[in-house]
């Protein structure tokens, strides 16, 4: 008698953990949901903005190069000073880039968030399904352990990530010729 | 990115087609032959390896150098791109400057 109280007990402990999990399951999958939608609209933000600049330096651009051939064929005395305007274009183009790189982080990002989502959802189909004997401890604890394998692995995929940009500050603007 | 380079190379000068990816690209290039290719790697379609690779296999493209432009700088994906074919490699961002030097000595 004493002991099925016992085992009782310990099972509703590890019930109590097993709900536990799926709280905090739950709760991060829901905070990466707004992470995944905050990214999203960072990346809306970025192109608009990207697009806008780029159409008005672009505008800007070639009028200046328009304008300097028009003095250099002319021989007119503007053509040094458009040539001057065109090397603070030439300056400026190599940090427009930046918007690429930034972009394609966030995918990284995005991919990341996405991949560890879909392994906190798998784990939490897990805690869907009745226990089977609920009164015994183990039952609750192989679920929790089946739960915490998967975020486990929702981890560790994540850093196995082949996407992820390769690209680091020491061979950026790097040639090679073959 | 596109039109950065398009800017770089039309104010010294050159004449540019553009396309979006790698298959308009290819479509492009086979309706006319250009004297020099600049592509990404990663695009929507048909990634820049591939394009370099279906190009090589052009008769009007097999001495046209084709220059991958992109942020990847494996020494992986850098031999990768010499065994399809590709000139060179540049890893982005590019410097103005160093773009143009690089394109004026491939088309000698």
């Amino acid at each position: 008698m004493k002991q099925d109280t016992m085992g009782s007990t310990d099972a509703k402990d590890a019930e109590r953990a097993a709900d536990l999990l799926v709280t905090v399951a739950t709760t991060l999958n829901e905070r990466l949901a707004v992470t995944t939608h905050e990214l999203a609209r960072s990346q809306d933000l970025l192109r608009e903005a990207s697009d806008e600049l780029m159409t008005a330096f672009r505008g800007a651009a070639d009028r200046i190069v328009a304008a300097q051939r028009g003095e250099a064929e002319s021989g007119g005395e503007k053509a040094t000073e458009y040539g001057l305007v065109l090397d603070h274009l030439y300056r400026a183009v190599q940090h427009l880039q930046s918007h690429d790189l930034v972009n394609q982080l966030i995918d990284a990002q995005k991919l990341r968030v996405g991949k560890m989502r879909e392994k906190l959802e798998e784990a939490l189909s897990l805690a869907t399904p009745p226990v089977t004997q609920p009164h015994q401890a183990e039952r609750w604890i192989e679920r929790s352990r089946a739960m915490l394998d998967c975020i486990v692995a929702g981890i560790r995929q994540i850093d196995e990530d082949p996407r992820e940009p390769r690209g680091d500050k020491h061979s950026a603007g790097s040639v090679d010729l073959f | 990115m596109r039109e950065m380079v398009a800017f770089v190379l039309e104010s010294a000068g050159y004449r540019v087609i553009e396309a979006e990816d790698g298959v308009q690209g290819l479509d492009r290039a086979t309706a006319t032959t250009v004297d020099l290719v600049i592509t990404d790697q990663n695009m929507p379609n048909m990634d820049g390896l591939t394009l370099v690779r279906s190009l090589r296999e052009l008769r009007d493209y097999k001495s046209v150098p084709i220059l991958l432009l992109t942020t990847e700088s494996s020494d992986s994906m850098k031999s990768q791109g010499r065994a399809a074919g590709a000139t060179g490699w540049l890893v982005k961002p590019f410097d103005p400057a160093t773009l143009l030097e690089v394109v004026q000595k491939v088309l000698r």
